[in-house]
């Protein structure tokens, strides 16, 4: 089975049936229609099997279509962040060599300059269309609406075929992406889907973008299972999305720790009731405590799933059972179907129960690697394993439980920010002799960024010339919330900042 | 432009545009459409409301007829300080 084959089976069982609202209400038959031009457009173009097609757009039908448009003309979907730079747009098109950029009016201006240089790319489409900086730009619209008679034949493609990159924050500050086979994605899907219990009845309110690997599944899971998408990526006025689970009687919410305590904190979720909502998930980082607690309290009859899971896993590894909530506090559960975990110590032998090994994964949903970094790869695909880096304990029961990641990886919102990229922007700055970067506790954000400083001279700048100069180069959910300037950093014998003594002072 | 939406333009342009030009934003251009503010953005707007004008700000009220442009929100500020 290939990943398309979600939207072509929902597609021709349950065509007049509702499957997104955003901007719109579209039907499976809209999407499958859009999609299929855009694949023989794509094919015409010149598209061929394998060819990286990188999209960028915050149009959630746009998007959906380009993804399964893509595939179906047995491409390679590389879905870009839209809170981004220019710096870091170009970065990943010349890194994935994508041949083709998706995109809406927006975003032109990453491509409006003579700084284009990648040799891959031959083909720009936007809706509307134009030219930009000498590139001939097409009509994305006509591309997803002109050819919906058409006899296009989708390519034959291998389950093991390579069907999409997610680019994650490498621990280096540079991008790793993550590739996923049709196979990886398929095996994924299937599984939660089961263990959610998704049917064509569910329609689900989508908060996280796509382009990450939470949301990309919480979109399979859903078409796959020919339910309805209700998308509001911003979380902005969190009434809105309250108001929206009511009236659209969304089934489904899938959050991660600081959605939910954007809801509990900031809208009126105490002053409504959800009759139709059945369940929510959780996942992108352990839910505190106090937050399962006041989340229960506020939403009573809802089962609250609690998932793990990592891009390079398709991304679902673990759930804890709602009715195990309240007996296996702050634990991430068991393996979902078709997937074993392991902790393991360094030797890779299994450890003790209460004793903190490393979480390791086998299943079909196991990555293929990373995009064009051997070295990488073989560093977490060792043993027939993934090893996440996750450092995890599991009890007598089988239950699992994490303990810290073996990198630095910051967790702000949805996001997750190697501290070495924001460190090594701050170090172009003139006046700062060091940088240590730091994630600080955060009662919303789960983390805040704070960027430790030593500058050359004293004075030398101020707090906001650093905030500024980050923001120039940086996209927004990587500047530093708070810059503190320190004398000297901390280090060990060798050399290394000492970042928990560092975090310990914040 | 009311005395209360100079003091968010000046906020707004001092916090969300990092000192840039703040003459392209309009007084009734959405935050949320131009991308200027994010959620989180939305609230630092809250906590400096409540600090600079001394009145709490209500979960109910934080929708985009009182937030979402300069003008939207020196409404907001004017009314809530009138009860």
């Amino acid at each position: 089975m290939l990943v398309h084959d979600f939207l072509l089976e929902s597609g021709n069982r349950w065509p007049d049936a509702e499957a997104l609202v955003a901007g719109g209400r579209f039907t499976y038959a809209d999407l499958l229609n859009a999609s299929s031009s855009l694949a023989a457009s794509l094919a015409e173009s010149g598209v061929k099997p394998g060819d990286r097609i990188a999209v960028l757009t915050d149009v959630p039908f746009d998007y959906i279509v380009s993804y399964f448009g893509t595939l179906l003309a047995g491409g390679v979907f590389v879905g870009l962040n839209t809170q981004t730079s220019e710096r870091t747009v170009l970065k990943l098109l010349s890194d994935s060599g994508s041949s083709a950029v998706l995109t809406n009016r927006k975003f032109l201006k990453f491509f409006n300059t003579s700084r284009i240089t990648i040799d891959s790319l031959n083909l720009l489409a936007s809706p509307g269309g134009g030219v930009v900086s000498g590139i001939a730009c097409r009509d994305l619209n006509e591309m997803l609406h002109a050819k919906t008679d058409s006899s296009f034949v989708p390519p034959i493609i291998e389950s093991s075929a390579l069907a999409q990159i997610i680019y994650t924050s490498g621990t280096t500050g540079t991008p790793k992406g993550v590739m996923l086979s049709h196979q990886n994605l398929v095996a994924n899907t299937l599984s939660t889907v089961k263990y959610l219990g998704l049917t064509e009845n569910d329609s689900v309110m989508v908060v996280l973008p796509f382009f990450y690997s939470y949301g990309n599944s919480v979109l399979l899971t859903h078409i796959a299972a020919g339910g309805k998408l209700v998308v509001n990526q911003s979380l902005m006025y969190p009434n809105l999305i309250l108001d929206q689970i009511i009236k659209e009687r969304v089934t489904g919410f899938s959050g991660v720790p600081s959605t939910f305590s954007l809801l509990l904190n900031k809208s009126a979720i105490h002053d409504n009731s959800f009759p139709h909502l059945r369940y929510l998930t959780q996942a992108g980082g352990a839910m505190s405590i106090q937050l399962a607690d006041r989340l229960s309290g506020a939403l009573p009859d809802v089962p609250i799933f609690v998932m793990y899971g990592q891009t390079e896993a398709a991304p679902r590894l673990s759930y804890l059972e709602p009715e195990e909530l309240r007996r296996k506090p702050g634990s991430i559960g068991k393996a979902i179907p078709g997937v074993t975990l392991e902790v393991l110590d360094q030797s890779g032998g299994p450890v003790q129960p209460g004793e903190i090994g490393e979480l390791t994964a086998r299943g079909e949903n196991v990555m293929l690697g990373y995009w064009g970094q051997p070295e990488a790869t073989a560093e977490v695909l060792r043993d027939g394993r993934l090893w996440t880096g996750d450092l995890a304990t599991i009890d007598a029961e089988g239950y699992l439980y994490l303990h810290g990641r073996k990198s630095e990886m910051i967790k702000s919102g949805a996001h997750r920010i190697a501290p070495r990229e924001i460190e090594d922007v701050l170090l172009e700055h003139e006046a700062v002799l060091e940088s240590a970067v730091i994630g600080v506790d955060d009662d919303i954000l789960g983390e805040s960024i704070v960027a430790c400083v030593v500058l050359k001279q004293s004075d030398a700048c101020s707090e906001k010339d650093l905030i500024n100069h980050c923001h120039r180069i940086l996209p927004a959910f990587k500047v530093p919330h708070r810059i503190k300037f320190c004398i000297e950093l901390p280090k060990t014998e060798s050399g290394k900042v000492k970042k928990t003594e560092l975090k310990s002072y914040n | 432009m009311s005395e209360y939406a100079s003091r968010v333009r000046e906020f707004i342009v001092s916090n969300f545009l990092f000192g840039e030009d703040g003459g392209n934003l309009g007084e009734d251009d959405s935050f949320l459409e131009t991308g200027v503010i994010d959620s989180t953005g939305i609230l630092e707007v809250v906590a400096w409301i409540e600090e600079a004008f001394g009145f709490r700000v209500s979960d109910a009220d934080l929708l985009p007829e009182n937030f979402d442009s300069i003008s939207r929100l020196g409404n907001y500020i004017s009314r809530s300080l009138a009860q």
